[in-house]
């Protein structure tokens, strides 16, 4: 699913892999989330903007149009 | 070895894992099916193999009640569940009984004993799955 997790990291200076030490999860998986390849969970997207100082909303949330089309 | 705390790499260990698990049932019910064709049922039965296999697909099924009771979908009432399945089971072996004594060969404590055993064996997951729906039944009714 698409989210805005790159535009979030790349602003705080995060490469792939301090983000994922943080979140305490591996590098592949901050990139397939980033790619849109992975979905996480609930714990790990507030675990990922805790990081990135930023809400669910902002990161994580797009609209339900788009969200269709993702879909389709 | 670390601890696995990736999400991700956690649910694909568990997918390895069933994975895993049906290739290792798959290749016990080939040896237990040699040994069915070779040696026979009481051939088979020996096998340290069967005790596994029983032991495996009890659990499973046991462990899949708790999913099925959660996944359906119509509240039905947990006791009025328990007596049908109840009467059901003790008709089923009551016929298995009369049955069992009537055949030639076999004395009336045959006609007591497998009826007896498919009682306790069926009574076991009928108050499991009641129990589980009066479970279900109290967390919907904390909401």
């Amino acid at each position: 699913m698409q989210n805005q997790l790159k535009i979030a990291r790349v602003t705080m200076n995060l490469t792939q892999q301090q983000l994922a030490e943080k979140v305490g999860v591996t590098r592949q998986t901050i990139s397939l989330i980033e790619k849109g390849k992975y979905n996480p969970t609930l714990k790990l997207c507030l675990s990922i903007c805790h990081a990135v100082n930023k809400t669910l909303d902002e990161v994580f949330w797009i609209e339900k149009e788009e969200w269709k089309n993702a879909e389709n | 070895m670390q601890k696995i705390r990736d999400e991700r790499l956690t649910l694909k260990n568990l997918n390895n894992i069933r994975i895993a698990y049906i290739i290792q049932t798959l290749g016990i019910i080939g040896i237990l099916g040699y040994d069915l064709a070779t040696k026979g049922m009481s051939g088979m039965t020996n096998n340290p193999l069967w005790v596994v296999f029983i032991i495996t697909t009890t659990l499973s099924a046991y462990l899949s009640m708790t999913i099925s009771v959660e996944h359906e979908s119509k509240k039905s009432s947990p006791k009025k569940g328990l007596k049908i399945s109840l009467l059901v089971l003790v008709l089923i072996c009551l016929a298995i009984g009369i049955i069992i004594s009537l055949v030639d060969g076999f004395n009336m404590m045959n006609g007591l004993l497998l009826p007896g055993i498919i009682l306790l064996c069926g009574v076991i997951p009928i108050y499991y799955i009641y129990h589980l729906r009066n479970k279900r039944n109290a967390d919907l009714e904390d909401d």
